[in-house]
């Protein structure tokens, strides 16, 4: 990695993590406060004057988050839809991203046009049409239309990304693989893909996210409470008359552990880097 | 094989399962049979489907679901239950009516533009007579479009004036206020206690600035329409809004009252911080869990010396969507529903009112529901009977709170002309 | 491939300069119904699932609906007429462009330096890296919802330490003040808009071989001429990528005006996209026709502004090199 002025950092070297630990509480202080406001009772929550600390202190919180069958039910779906709506993104986003980048074809230009457009629709100008199609297709209420949905909405992304990557590839690396007698598709997977891998990354773990937090589509399409995702169920916990803001937050926090626990899996194919002097 | 290679192997076959899973987890739509309309002859079991609001996450699903069993159990017929939260049901419900898909029942605050539209039962088709000699004749007028009954209510509430005993005792008052200037006066006293209290929490922002302003009005002989024609800038309603202007000129209530919402006011008063606040049973629910605040109800000031105290009552409704083959289904519906171990299990749950005379015969056994109970037949109600008020409603949300900081007789003459105009 | 020549080599998206130039270009010509096979999946989704229902939004528009959502007919062009007609779109408009602009402007300069730092190698840094995905893991929604109780005047965090640290008297009205509702939307924007710029430009970073910068930092750059003339130009895809994703999230972005400004009333401080969705469900006009209406000039002025923008940086001369 680039580390310009070595001495610099060897004389001090715990100057970078206190940065790091600053950077990283930057991104976390509002979800401490979360956390925080999981750990005591509604009313303290919006209670005034505010404190930052609990007065009095709940510890029964993510105890009776997760005894709850219906957040159990919502975590399951939300798991369900957003691996499922992932893994069809990157094998659909794949071989498009690779046509484009490596072959000529008339529509080339218009079919990566399309799908920039089709990013610019907001899912909530869409909800209603979604729902009458799925609805004809006798598709409301499962799964399926979920993830399709999903996958469709962020395909664009994933196909934008890859495409990038793979057009960076020199070809000659390809026409190597190709003399060492792999097939087209052969070599996509063991030549390209390996040096894509940044990209591929960066496209499941932003389909993953953009599933998992879904919520105009899921709210319309999901009737049965057990098969809402939770974003939309957790809006159970505050309503208009009755609020648990400490079951509200402890269930979001728990919402984030497992994009967070995909992400410390993955995270270090990130900065794959190309292998250069690989012709040579 | 190599490592790559399984992995891709393992991919798929994730893939291939979760789309089987996915797909055999029965879906609804057009053409399937227990679907969103409902199927089967008069005679043989019918599916219908609810489309009810979330008032709390404990009690309306689990209400519900035993309400669907009970169901089965009593007509052999199927209730399909979905759950939505209040915030996004106007969003669900007009999704659903645009596809020509609207659920056999919806739970909703406002019914007379769905009656408007020829979309539902009237309470002739679906209601039977002793269900509805029960209701309270109040409702029935106000669920009531162009003679007939279309929204039947499902729970009721009812506005009073809650207030703070403790400041009450420490800014010296004895008693909670019978007129607007002694509230007033009240209000000054609390906010001259200094230490960031306030004197009256006052909610005009778009959430419901209707149902506030509502009860303020009613209590100074205006009313939003008066004999069929819209009366929102009449007289007394320009002085009771340029009255509550004045509180917050005088700056006797929270900050921003034009931006703050019903729950912020409450939180406030749970809070301890504020002297009078107007509320309804669900706060006094979350006051007597929390055990903080001594708190008191009290009747509604009124403007003039020794008038009677108006009570702003609002109740939801249940309405039903005509559809082929539903009406016996509905109609049992709503026997089972109004029957008192019923109706009145959800009311007690949700802790709001009864819409019924035997349920307010139930619940008189609770003295904290006295004040409620006794006005709640003669409660003053919005004109939720007019399909324009669907309308005006949404436009008072929107503009009233802009009174606060602007001129009151401006905001409200704009809002009489665009009633007059049909909303 | 550095080696043979001593330039450079490709990273993400650019072309090879000098040589490659005349070459030709990937791996030659295909027909298009072979194309069809690499596309078909793609396209079925994207037709499926985005083009129908755009489809009926178009429908949508050209028609009248009931404040119920029952449709009583055609309508013509009046719902565009009336949307246009609208008092506060002057507002909305203005109030849109401030929200992208800044949005997206800050957003990419500061994951910039993200990036870059994340890129270092350090003890915690995997910590770090992990505090940085959070505002993008956690739901929008909830996230809205929490600044909301953050920024509240009577019980925020904000306003909390600031009175405890004595630097004001008073609380400050995040949310009700006309002049700081934008910026505390801004500041929430950019504040979840980073850890998806940040890691595109991770990938991007990455993908630079760090031969190109030995090679720089032998021939006696410092680390800011570095930077400034070799990083970021090879950067520029992952850039233009970051920006033309991020206007078009933040243009599209939901939650966040909308929760913010709950207790705003009328619209004076509502994006386009709060304005479609309030003209359908929580306006005076309640109308789905005005709504979808609004909503296909959304999708018009996005696309007006990506394509600008794509022309100002030149992304098809790019393309076609």
């Amino acid at each position: 990695m680039s580390a310009p002025a070595i001495s610099w950092r060897r004389s001090r070297p715990w100057a970078l993590p206190v940065v790091g630990l600053a950077v990283g509480l930057a991104f976390l202080w509002p979800y401490l406060v979360m956390l925080l406001d999981a750990f005591r009772p509604s009313e303290d929550v919006v209670q005034t004057p505010p404190s930052l600390l609990p007065r009095v202190w709940k510890w029964s919180t993510f105890g009776e988050v997760l005894g709850d069958e219906r957040f159990l039910a919502w975590l399951k779906t939300s798991l369900l839809v957003s691996v499922a709506s992932t893994a069809i993104v990157v094998l659909v986003a794949v071989p498009a991203a690779y046509a484009t980048a490596r072959f000529r074809f008339p529509g080339r230009m218009a079919f990566l046009f399309v799908v920039l457009v089709t990013q610019m629709f907001s899912p909530t100008s869409l909800v209603v049409g979604i729902y009458r199609e799925f609805f004809s297709l006798n598709l409301v209420n499962t799964y399926l239309a979920l993830i399709l949905t999903n996958a469709a909405f962020n395909l664009a992304f994933a196909i934008w990304i890859l495409h990038g990557f793979f057009s960076s590839i020199p070809v000659e690396l390809e026409e190597a693989a190709e003399l060492d007698g792999c097939g087209r598709f052969a070599t996509l997977r063991r030549v390209m893909l390996p040096l894509t891998l940044p990209g591929l990354v960066t496209a499941t773990v932003f389909t993953f996210i953009a599933a998992w937090n879904e919520y105009v589509v899921a709210l319309t399409l999901m009737l049965d409470d057990t098969k809402k995702p939770l974003t939309v169920g957790i809006n159970s916990y505050v309503t208009g008359y009755e609020q648990n803001w400490d079951q509200l937050f402890g269930a979001s926090i728990i919402a984030i552990v497992p994009v967070v626990i995909l992400f410390a899996v993955i995270e270090r194919h990130l900065v794959g880097g190309l292998t250069a002097g690989s012709v040579k | 094989m190599t490592r790559r290679s399984r992995a891709w192997r393992v991919a798929a076959v994730g893939l291939g399962a979760s789309i089987a899973l996915a797909g055999c987890s029965g879906g609804s739509g057009a053409g399937s049979a227990g679907g969103n309309s409902s199927s089967g002859s008069a005679s043989g079991p019918t599916t219908i489907k609810l489309v009810a609001a979330e008032y709390s996450k404990d009690h309306t699903k689990a209400f519900w679901d035993k309400f669907a069993t009970d169901y089965k159990a009593k007509t052999g017929n199927t209730l399909q239950v979905q759950i939505v939260s209040w915030d996004d049901i106007d969003q669900q419900s007009s999704t659903m009516v645009q596809n020509n898909n609207p659920p056999d029942i919806l739970n909703l605050n406002a019914y007379a533009s769905y009656a408007k539209d020829n979309l539902l039962y009237s309470s002739d088709d679906v209601l039977s007579a002793s269900v509805k000699s029960d209701l309270l004749p109040a409702f029935v007028k106000s669920g009531s479009y162009q003679g007939k009954m279309y929204g039947m209510p499902d729970l009721s509430s009812a506005r009073a004036m809650f207030y703070n005993k403790t400041l009450f005792t420490k800014a010296g008052i004895a008693a909670p206020p019978k007129t607007w200037a002694e509230f007033e006066a009240d209000a000054k006293k609390i906010t001259a206690l200094g230490g960031g209290d306030i004197g009256y929490g006052l909610p005009l922002g778009p959430e419901e600035a209707q149902g506030e302003f509502s009860i303020w009005l009613f209590n100074n002989g205006g009313d939003w329409k008066t004999d069929g024609k819209w009366t929102i800038n009449s007289p007394q309603n320009v002085e009771t809004l340029t009255f509550l202007k004045s509180l917050a000129t005088q700056k006797l209530t929270q900050n921003n009252p034009g931006k703050t919402n019903r729950q912020d006011a409450f939180d406030l008063f749970a809070s301890g911080k504020v002297g009078m606040v107007v509320g309804f049973s669900p706060l006094a629910g979350t006051l007597d869990k929390a055990g903080k605040v001594d708190y008191g109800v009290a009747p509604m000031p009124t403007k003039a010396d020794g008038g009677t105290p108006q009570t702003f009552g609002v109740t939801d409704y249940l309405m039903a969507f005509k559809k082929p083959g539903n009406q016996a289904a509905v109609k049992a519906f709503y026997d089972l529903y109004y029957q008192p171990d019923q109706v009145n299990t959800f009311i007690k749950a949700e802790g709001f009112l009864p819409v019924t005379t035997t349920g307010i015969a139930a619940f008189a056994s609770d003295p904290k529901l006295k004040t409620y109970l006794d006005t709640l037949p003669n409660a003053h109600l919005t004109p939720t009977d007019d399909p324009t008020w669907d309308k005006v409603k949404l436009a008072v949300q929107q503009n009233l709170g802009t009174a606060m900081t602007g001129d009151p007789k401006a905001v409200l003459d704009k809002l009489q002309q665009s009633a007059e105009n049909g909303g | 491939m550095t080696g043979a020549t001593g330039k450079p080599a490709a990273p993400v998206g650019a072309r090879p300069r000098g040589r490659r130039r005349a070459t030709v270009r990937g791996r030659g010509a295909i027909s298009p119904l072979a194309a069809l096979v690499w596309l078909a999946p793609a396209l079925l989704l994207i037709v499926g699932v985005v083009l129908w229902p755009a489809v009926e939004l178009v429908r949508a528009s050209r028609s009248r609906y009931s404040i119920t959502g029952l449709r009583k007919g055609p309508a013509g062009w009046d719902n565009f007429r009336n949307v246009l007609a609208n008092d506060s779109l002057g507002t909305v408009l203005t109030n849109t462009v401030i929200w992208v602009i800044a949005v997206v402007a800050l957003t990419i300069a500061i994951s910039l330096g993200v990036a870059q730092f994340l890129t270092k190698d350090f003890w915690g840094r995997r910590f770090v890296r992990w505090a940085v995905i959070v505002p993008w893991a956690a739901s929008l929604v909830i996230t809205a919802r929490l600044f909301t109780l953050i920024y509240s005047y009577y019980y925020g965090s904000i306003n909390a330490v600031l009175l405890d640290l004595h630097l004001i008297t008073t609380p400050i009205d995040f949310l009700g003040s006309d002049k700081l509702i934008m910026p505390s939307m801004i500041a929430v924007g950019v504040f979840v808009s980073i850890p998806f710029t940040a890691y595109v430009f991770v990938a991007g970073l990455g993908a630079i071989p760090t031969e190109v910068h030995e090679a720089a930092r032998i021939d006696g750059g410092s680390p800011w001429q570095i930077w400034r003339h070799i990083t970021l130009p090879l950067l520029r895809p992952a850039i233009l990528v970051a920006s033309v994703m991020n206007m078009i999230y933040v243009f599209n972005s939901f939650p966040i005006v909308y929760t913010l400004n709950e207790s705003n009333p009328g619209f004076s401080h509502d994006t386009t996209i709060t304005f479609m969705y309030k003209l359908a469900f929580k306006s005076a006009e309640k109308d789905v026709g005005q709504s979808a209406a609004a909503g296909l000039f959304n999708v018009v002025i996005i696309l007006v502004a990506v394509l600008v923008y794509l022309r100002v940086t030149r992304w098809r001369d790019q393309e076609e090199q």
